[in-house]
């Protein structure tokens, strides 16, 4: 069964003409790792918030179409009931501290506060998250005196928590630093190994095509593909729509090295391939 | 972390008791105060507040909290010790300038009273975490949402206040004069209040979509990560504080009725 189903999904913010989601469907399967790519303005993060309901719950506009998770319809349902379905992450890791808890270990139990969960339970569930993300040992500081890649780990860790089987994340590493990115994207890859369903947005070419069971490529609302991400990066029509390729597809598509017509978006990939290139030539 | 609480963290009988009985201590005093106008009862109760903040070991930090009010309390023993209407016997001249026994007396109960009422607040404020507090009263009813208001106030306004400094460097570094002369300062501040309000706003909206994604709005009945603490102490205090507010009432009653 389809995790994520996504029907002619349409929207347009209030007091605005144009569709920010224009007839978009696709159909995500449980456990896949799925980039969204596109230039800014494409619609990525707004389709995001439609996967999680805050559109059309949170932001008002004309809306169409359905995305359903596990069959049921967010724009029908309550936020907090698909919140235990489908978590966020979103770019700001300063803005997804709630605030109003003191240390690390209380900020993610936040969520599970909420929902109701017995102390016990609660524990367990801090414990592992925050030991998956790696930062059980900051468990007693402020949350704000955490490092832009360590509040982000625990924005994650608040969510994952939660236990969804869906976890968004919108450019969660576009405020980080190499190394903070780095920790983040480790982190994601565990959730995954997990058999947790990802959706990233994200700019880092490299890490989608790296990542990635399949790619949705976005531009000014519409879904122009949505693929593997061998077929995505291998298009030779992406700079139109603001997605420069990975380094590495670039450097073999300057020598057309391929393979079955698809370039290599991985560096183990286009180093094999290139290796082979020169057995050859 | 800047934070704006004013919590002491020391190991004292005081800071463990529950923070509803220290809110229930201000009503208490205030109450004891209104209904027993005496100045031997507000002396009595201040005694009380000093030695529970001499007890939790915090006295030190209730002297700035006093000292704040310094101006206003001395305003008023001068007024009073001036031109109260019933001053009729002179206690002691400066120069021409006479001040009355009445009014004297009068506004040492008034001081007497606002210090004890600082220094029951200050009980409450220096030996209980803002988190705490609004935790346990949420757990007594207080509505989540006001709860959450309440204590994210605290961190967010410092944070903001950083975010406002870093703006207002930005606009420095592109030669905005942000010091000197008062009218330096007035055309600083609309070049600045723009970024500053759209900023808050942002954050503030972010912040709220990633609550709602956390079941901030969930209709389950909310649990809590940290146990309570309430002790026998605890339940004591709630009948000594009725039976301190009781006794007085019928002390006044009685003092009509003779």
């Amino acid at each position: 069964m389809d995790k994520i189903v996504v029907e002619n999904l349409k929207y347009k913010y209030p007091l605005t003409d144009k569709l920010v989601l224009n007839d978009i469907s696709f159909k995500i399967e449980k456990g896949q790792f799925i980039g969204i790519i596109g230039q800014n303005g494409a619609g990525k993060s707004t389709l995001c918030q439609a996967i999680t309901g805050l559109v059309p719950l949170f932001f008002k506009g004309a809306y169409g179409g359905r995305v359903l998770v596990d069959g049921i319809e967010v724009a029908k349902s309550n936020i907090s009931d698909i919140s235990l379905k489908v978590g966020m992450v979103f770019q700001n890791p300063f803005t997804q501290v709630t605030g109003s808890k003191l240390t690390v270990y209380e900020e993610v139990a936040f969520g599970l506060e909420n929902i109701g969960l017995n102390r016990e339970e609660m524990k367990n569930r801090i414990d592992e998250a925050l030991n998956l993300l790696g930062i059980y040992r900051f468990k007693d500081r402020n949350p704000f005196d955490l490092s832009g890649g360590q509040m982000q780990r625990l924005a994650i860790a608040g969510i994952i928590a939660m236990q969804p089987d869906v976890i968004i994340l919108d450019e969660p590493t576009s405020q980080l630093d190499p190394q903070g990115s780095e920790e983040v994207f480790k982190a994601v890859w565990d959730l995954k190994k997990r058999g947790i369903t990802i959706i990233m947005v994200e700019h880092k070419m490299e890490k989608i095509a790296e990542y990635s069971d399949k790619v949705l490529l976005m531009h000014d609302g519409k879904v122009i593909d949505f693929d593997t991400p061998e077929k995505i990066f291998s298009r030779d029509d992406l700079m139109q729509y603001g997605v420069i390729e990975p380094a590495y597809t670039r450097i073999c598509k300057a020598f057309d090295i391929k393979d079955s017509g698809l370039y290599p978006v991985t560096l183990d990939r286009a180093c094999e391939m290139v290796v082979k290139y020169n057995e050859h030539n | 972390m800047k934070s704006l609480s004013l919590y002491q963290e020391r190991d004292s009988i005081i800071h463990e008791i529950e923070p509803i009985n220290k809110l229930l201590y201000i009503l208490t005093t205030i109450l004891i105060m209104i209904i027993v106008p005496s100045i031997k009862c507000a002396v009595l109760c201040m005694i009380i507040s000093l030695m529970l903040l001499l007890k939790a070991n915090v006295i030190k930090k209730v002297l700035p909290i006093i000292n704040f009010s310094f101006i206003i309390l001395i305003s008023i023993i001068i007024i009073q010790g001036l031109f109260n209407i019933n001053n009729k016997t002179v206690l002691f001249n400066i120069g021409k300038i006479k001040f009355y026994k009445e009014g004297m007396m009068y506004s040492a109960l008034i001081v007497i009273r606002v210090i004890n009422i600082l220094c029951a607040f200050a009980l409450l404020v220096l030996t209980t975490k803002p988190s705490d507090l609004i935790e346990d009263l949420v757990r007594r009813g207080l509505s989540p949402k006001i709860g959450y208001v309440l204590s994210s106030v605290l961190q967010i306004i410092p944070q903001m206040t950083s975010t406002m400094g870093t703006i207002m460097d930005a606009q420095r570094s592109r030669g905005l004069e942000t010091e000197g002369k008062l009218i330096n300062r007035i055309k600083a501040f609309f070049p600045l209040i723009g970024p500053v309000v759209m900023n808050s706003l942002i954050a503030t909206r972010e912040r709220a979509m990633a609550l709602e994604i956390r079941a901030f709005s969930s209709k389950n009945k909310k649990t809590f990560l940290n146990e309570t603490k309430s002790t026998k102490l605890d339940s004591s205090l709630k009948y000594i504080f009725i039976a301190a507010v009781i006794l007085s009432i019928i002390w006044r009653a009685a003092i009509w009725t003779k």
